[in-house]
């Protein structure tokens, strides 16, 4: 909503304007098909492998704190997709404790074959009408870790009531995996349903702290956000270059190991 | 118990006195006062705001006889507060809408008990300033006859064990419409400050002073923060006032500019700290960053006071890498010893507060990893 300066190169100024921004009502959705036990490259506390959905667990834990340090008024629910998407606790909160117990049950199934977003995206525009009548947005966060199901979804003409975003965790591109026509579909998804700017991220490096680093990149109040292409956090905070050296940049994924 | 409930003509009444009543009524308790219908409420105590304190009346309906009125059984220091003694030759004009509405009841009219219950406060600052007027306090006296013709004071003859001890008085202040000030303004009452002035009866002393306001106003402006102006020896209300309205005025234009400095200190971080996650956009009084040392990424949650930039900024940093045994994000202290200066331009002030993160993140770092060991 901010008009680009100078020659529209670079991302626009940044302008905090005092228009109301509302509280959210934020909706994660776990894909808890076998593939979210694809190990990552972390062990944990005792040694044992970590797996992406136990990544995401704690993601989504450093998520609703960081959220609600921010403004107390956030609220979340949980939902699980395999076939398709389910329940996990219905009503919003903002009860850290809750959210603690919604995600210990968390559980991996077998293969389920296919993916369809098609009972999510309804399932979302349902309770964002909902949300949107006692003054709230609603968003869905989608955490998505299969990397040769294509997930697919029946388009429908509604109205755009929600933002949608992704994280999408996959292994490496190889002959017998196709995560970048995944992350086509993902992106089209998002493209079509979300009302706000949605952030797709990605990894295939199975790195937890790229991970946790992406889902606070979703922090990001989707009525207050920039266009993806310009985002410009986290920032470094090197020494600064003077002026005539600085280049404005997208957040660079691809972080050197440590 | 859990199964007691409100008739429902009892409970359409309290429904529309406590939406509707101008100030916020609260019901304290509730309770059966029949012997034939145990479950059924029909008897409560009604705290009502008055004189920056609350006054409980209890509301006495019978559910065997729903037709009736109900009783109101005031406090017991105002056994002479005597509203329903209503005959010909007192009262007059004022006695009457109080008769109407007892004589015309209808158990049937949801609004009944509103209007009841209004008229009585209605005749209740009657009373305190009559009680008030009686005082034998010199000062007093001469409070109350020049202070009762200003619009919206009330009025509070404390009692002591034998005689009154202090009276009490809620002025309200400042004839401004805040709410219109402030851009996008999202309060949903109009924000009020009052000056309480309690005078004790019979003795020389200064009147006490304290302002008080409406909880939201808090994000804007805090009456904490006021210095009130010296109430010298012998001086009234009348003299009082004007001096303290004209400073609180400024005061509050001077909350509303600072505003915009604390809104133009965000964006001045922003080509410094990135975009801030989220900004709060009308007080601006918060706001996130996501910054990184190295590979280290955390982020800055930035609390900034009304009384900024005389008072600076409050930090907390919170880290996305470590985590306690809770599995809670490791967070810092409140940080606000930095170096600062209020005569600093905004990009300046932004500028330190960069330097400032750039160091304090390998602290912070070190400390994380201390945590999680």
């Amino acid at each position: 909503m901010e008009a680009v300066e100078g020659e529209g190169s670079g991302p626009p100024r940044y302008t905090l304007n005092p228009t109301r921004i509302c509280g959210e009502d934020i909706l994660f959705c776990v894909d808890v098909d076998a593939e979210s036990l694809m190990e990552m490259k972390a062990t944990g506390a005792n040694g044992r492998p970590v797996t992406r959905l136990d990544s995401i667990k704690q993601a989504i834990l450093l998520f609703i704190h960081s959220k609600l340090s921010i403004n107390p008024d956030h609220r979340f629910a949980f939902a699980t997709l395999s076939k398709s998407a389910s329940w996990l606790r219905k009503e919003f909160s903002s009860d850290v404790d809750s959210a603690m117990s919604a995600l210990r049950s968390l559980s991996a199934t077998s293969p389920s074959g296919h993916a369809d977003l098609t009972h999510l995206l309804r399932l979302a525009a349902h309770e964002a009408k909902k949300s949107l009548a006692q003054g709230r947005i609603f968003r869905v966060i989608l955490f998505y870790c299969r990397s040769s199901t294509k997930p697919h979804y029946q388009r429908s003409g509604a109205q755009k009531l929600f933002t949608l975003d992704v994280i999408y965790l996959h292994d490496k591109p190889g002959p017998d995996n196709c995560p970048q026509e995944v992350y086509d579909m993902l992106v089209d998804a998002l493209e079509t349903v979300s009302e706000h700017e949605g952030y797709i991220l990605e990894s295939g490096q199975g790195l937890t702290r790229v991970l946790f680093r992406q889902v606070c990149v979703l922090l990001a109040h989707p009525q207050q956000r920039s266009p993806q292409d310009f985002i410009d956090f986290p920032k470094s905070l090197a020494k600064k270059l003077p002026l005539s050296e600085q280049t404005p940049g997208a957040a660079d994924d691809s972080v050197p190991s440590q | 118990m859990a199964s007691d409930y409100f008739p429902p003509f009892i409970a359409a009444q309290l429904n529309y006195l406590i939406t509707h009543f101008p100030q916020a009524v609260k019901v304290e308790q509730a309770w059966s006062g029949s012997r034939n219908y145990p479950g059924v409420l029909d008897r409560f105590t009604l705290c009502i705001p008055y004189c920056l304190d609350y006054i409980k009346w209890d509301i006495i309906y019978n559910a065997e006889f729903p037709l009736s009125a109900p009783d109101v059984v005031f406090g017991p220091e105002d056994e002479q507060f005597h509203p329903f003694r209503l005959t010909g030759s007192e009262g007059g004009d004022e006695a009457k809408p109080l008769k109407m509405i007892l004589s015309d009841w209808s158990y049937k009219d949801p609004t009944r008990l509103c209007a009841l219950i209004q008229e009585l406060r209605n005749e209740y600052i009657l009373y305190q300033q009559k009680r008030a007027g009686a005082v034998n306090d010199y000062r007093l006296k001469f409070e109350i006859n020049t202070m009762l013709s200003r619009e919206g004071i009330e009025i509070q003859v404390s009692s002591g064990l034998e005689k009154p001890e202090e009276v009490k008085f809620a002025v309200p202040l400042l004839d401004m419409n805040i709410n219109k000030m402030v851009h996008g303004c999202p309060w949903r009452h109009l924000q009020k400050i009052q000056l309480q002035v309690v005078y004790p009866i019979g003795k020389k002393y200064t009147p006490r002073l304290k302002l008080i306001s409406t909880t939201e106003l808090k994000a804007l402006f805090s009456v904490e923060d006021v210095k009130l102006p010296t109430w010298v020896d012998g001086m009234c209300m009348a003299e009082y006032l004007p001096h303290l309205e004209e400073s609180l005025q400024g005061q509050i234009m001077e909350a509303v500019s600072s505003i915009d400095v604390r809104r133009h200190f965000i964006e001045a971080l922003a080509p410094l700290l990135g975009r801030p996650l989220e900004a709060e956009p009308i007080f601006c009084r918060k706001a996130t960053f996501l910054v990184a040392s190295g590979a280290f990424t955390f982020q800055a949650h930035l609390s900034i006071p009304t009384q900024f930039p005389k008072q600076q900024a409050a930090l907390m940093l919170m880290s996305n890498q470590h985590f306690n045994s809770h599995h809670a994000p490791i967070r810092s202290a409140l940080l606000t010893d930095y170096p600062w200066s209020p005569r600093w331009d905004i990009s300046q002030m932004a500028e330190r507060m960069f330097d400032f993160l750039l160091d304090e993140a390998v602290n912070f770092k070190r400390y994380c990893n201390e945590m999680q060991l």
